[in-house]
C-alpha cells in the first residue's frame, strides 16, 4: 500500500505540489491525470526519493522509500524512458539494474522477450525509438516482479498494440493483487485501464473517485422516430429534456427504464437509449481549468 | 520495429536478494557501469597504454641514450594520472548528464553510499590501470633503454599507482558536484592544465601548494617531502566532500 500525505513542493516562492493526499491499495490500478506542469512528475518524484518534498510524507509499505532495504524488489518504477546510457546495450543496462536489485541475471532475457526487445537487446539504446526505450523501462522495471508499479506516461511513445500489451499488463498485475499508479495524458487509455482516477491541477488533486463515480450517469441519452412527441411526452410526465440539433434527447435524472416505459406507453418506437455519461476529456478538461 | 510482445504472464515470481545491496555488489557495478561504455573503456584503454606508447615513441626517436628511467617513468604516471582523472569524472558526471542518476537512485537511495562506492570503484581501477601503465612503460624503456640506471624505480612506480587513484577519485568528486560532464571536464583540465602553469610563471610559491601534477612529479622523483602528500590529499578530500554535499542536497529533477 501506499500512502501519500500532504505532499507539498515548493521551489522558493512558486508552489508546485500543494497538499497532495492519496492512499493506492493493493488490487487498483490508479490513473493519475493532469495537464502539463500539474505536478504529476513531481508527487512522483517526490514519493520515491528523488526529489526531496517542502511538507509531507510519502510512505511505500509504512516507509519512506529512500528506507525501503532493497526499493527496486517492491516498487518498479518507469519516470523517464531516456534516462538510459545511450552507449550500453538494452541487455547490459538490465543486466546492471538486476545486479543492483540482486535477480539473478538470466531474467533479463525473461524481460526482454516479455517485452518484445529479445531481438534487440544487443543493440545499443541509442538506437532505439521512444517506443522501445519504454519498452526497455517497462522491463527494467518488471526485473523483480515487484507487487508496486509506478509508472509515469508509460504509453508515450508505444504503438496500439504495445498500449493494448501494457494495458493487459497492468491489469494483471492489479488481478495478482498489485498495486499500481499510471500517470498519462492518453485519456482513452486510461479509462480503459484504471479502476480509479486521480486528477491533478495547478499542484492540488481537484478529484479522486472511481471511473464510476467520476463518468457516472446524470440521465438518459434516448432517440426516437418521432423525437418531438417523445419530448413532449416526458415533458408532460415531468421530466427535464434538452434536445440536441442531431435529434437526440437528453433527459435530466431518469434511468433509460423510465424513458423506456415512457416511450413504450405511447407507442413510440426507440432507436437509441442509453445513460448519459461525462465525457472523460470533459470531466479532465472541466476539473483541471477550474484547478 | 517489429516486435513480438509476450502476454503478460507471471507465472513465478524471481529469485530477489531480500536486503541492501552490500558494499562489495556496489563497488563492482562501479566497475562495470565504468566499463560498459564506450567512453569508459576507450578512456580506460587509453590510460593503460598511451604512456607505454608515448615512451616508446620518445625512446625510438631520440639520439641521445637515456641516463635514468626514474624521471621519464614518474611523467608516464603523471600522464596516466590525468587521463584517469577523467575517468572518474564520467563516472559521476556522466550519470547526471545521461540522467542514469534516475534509476541509480531509485534503486539505491541512500546516495552517501552510491558515492562512496564510485569512489572506490575508480580508485581500484585508477591503482589498477596506473599500475597497468607504470609496469608497461617500466618494460618499454628495459627494451628501448637497455643502459640507463634503475634507481629509484620502485618508488616511482608506488607513487604512479597511489597517484593513479588519487585522480580518479578526485575527478568522481568533482563530476559529482558539478554533475555536467563537458562542463567538469573542461573546468577540471583547464583549471590543470591551463590556470596553474599560468600561476606557476609568476608565483611558484602557490603553485607549489595547489598543483596536483607538480605533487605527483616532485613524489616520485624525491620520495618525500609533506607538502606534496598534502596536495594531493587536498584535491582527494577537497573535492569527495564537495560531491558528497552537492550530491545529497540535488533533486533529480
Amino acid at each position: 500500500m501506499i500512502e501519500v500525505s500532504g505532499l507539498t513542493k515548493q521551489y522558493g516562492e512558486r508552489t508546485v505540489v500543494a497538499d497532495v493526499s492519496f492512499t493506492l491499495e493493493p488490487g487498483t490500478v490508479t490513473g493519475f491525470l493532469g495537464p502539463n506542469g500539474a505536478g504529476k512528475t513531481t508527487t512522483m518524484r517526490m514519493m520515491t526519493g528523488l526529489v526531496p518534498a517542502t511538507s509531507g510524507t510519502a510512505l511505500v509499505d509504512g516507509r519512506p522509500y529512500p528506507e525501503l532495504p532493497n526499493p527496486g524488489a517492491v516498487v518498479g518504477t518507469l519516470l523517464d524512458a531516456s534516462a538510459v546510457h545511450p552507449g550500453r546495450t538494452g541487455r547490459t543496462h538490465l543486466r546492471l539494474l538486476a545486479a543492483a536489485i540482486g535477480v539473478p541475471a538470466d531474467r533479463v532475457d525473461e524481460v526482454l522477450d516479455l517485452v518484445g526487445l529479445a531481438d534487440a537487446g544487443r543493440r545499443r539504446v541509442g538506437g532505439y525509438s521512444l517506443g522501445m526505450r519504454q519498452r526497455l523501462g517497462i522491463a527494467g522495471a518488471l526485473l523483480a516482479d515487484p507487487p508496486v508499479l509506478v509508472f509515469d506516461e508509460p504509453a508515450n511513445g508505444l504503438d496500439p498494440e504495445g498500449i493494448r500489451w501494457m494495458r493487459d499488463l497492468l491489469r494483471e498485475h492489479a488481478a495478482r493483487g498489485g498495486t499500481v499508479l499510471l500517470s498519462s495524458h492518453l485519456l482513452g487509455e486510461v479509462e480503459h485501464t484504471v479502476d480509479r482516477l486521480l486528477v491533478i491541477g495547478g499542484g492540488r488533486v481537484v478529484a479522486d473517485g472511481s471511473v464510476t463515480e467520476l463518468l457516472g450517469a446524470d440521465g438518459t441519452v434516448v432517440r426516437a422516430e418521432r423525437p418531438a412527441d417523445l419530448r413532449s411526452l416526458l415533458e408532460a410526465r415531468g421530466h427535464a429534456v434538452t434536445a440536441e440539433p442531431d435529434g437526440r434527447l437528453t433527459v435530466a435524472g431518469a434511468t433509460p427504464a423510465q424513458v423506456g416505459a415512457v416511450a413504450a406507453s405511447a407507442g413510440l418506437a426507440l432507436v437509441d437509449l442509453r445513460p448519459a455519461q461525462h465525457g472523460l476529456e470533459d470531466l479532465f478538461l472541466q476539473l483541471t481549468a477550474a484547478a | 520495429m517489429t516486435a513480438v510482445l509476450t502476454p503478460p504472464s507471471t507465472a513465478h515470481r524471481p529469485a530477489v536478494r531480500a536486503g541492501a545491496a552490500g558494499p562489495a555488489t556496489l563497488v563492482g557495478l562501479e566497475v562495470r557501469k565504468s566499463l560498459s561504455t564506450r567512453s569508459g573503456r576507450s578512456l580506460a584503454v587509453a590510460a593503460a597504454l598511451l604512456p607505454p606508447a608515448g615512451a616508446a615513441l620518445a625512446s625510438a626517436v631520440s639520439e641521445d641514450p637515456l641516463l635514468a628511467v626514474a624521471s621519464p617513468l614518474a611523467m608516464m604516471g603523471m600522464l596516466t594520472a590525468l587521463v584517469l582523472l577523467a575517468l572518474g569524472v564520467l563516472s559521476t558526471a556522466g550519470e547526471w548528464t545521461h540522467r542514469t542518476v534516475q534509476t541509480t537512485f531509485l534503486l539505491t537511495p541512500q546516495r552517501g553510499r552510491v558515492l562512496a562506492a564510485k569512489a572506490a570503484s575508480v580508485a581500484l581501477l585508477g591503482a589498477g590501470l596506473a599500475a597497468v601503465s607504470a609496469a608497461t612503460s617500466a618494460a618499454v624503456l628495459a627494451v628501448f633503454e637497455p643502459t640507463a640506471a634503475w634507481d629509484g624505480v620502485g618508488r616511482v612506480l608506488a607513487v604512479a599507482v597511489v597517484s593513479g587513484a588519487a585522480f580518479a577519485v578526485t575527478g568522481a568528486g568533482i563530476g559529482a558536484a558539478v554533475a555536467n560532464a563537458p562542463a567538469a571536464l573542461t573546468g577540471t583540465y583547464l583549471v590543470v592544465l591551463g590556470v596553474l602553469p599560468v600561476v606557476q610563471a609568476f608565483r611558484p610559491e602557490i603553485t607549489e601548494r595547489l598543483d596536483p601534477t607538480a605533487a605527483v612529479l616532485r613524489l616520485a622523483e624525491t620520495g618525500s617531502g609533506a607538502t606534496p602528500a598534502l596536495v594531493l590529499t587536498g584535491w582527494v578530500v577537497v573535492a569527495t566532500v564537495a560531491g558528497a554535499v552537492v550530491t545529497r542536497r540535488r533533486a533529480v529533477a
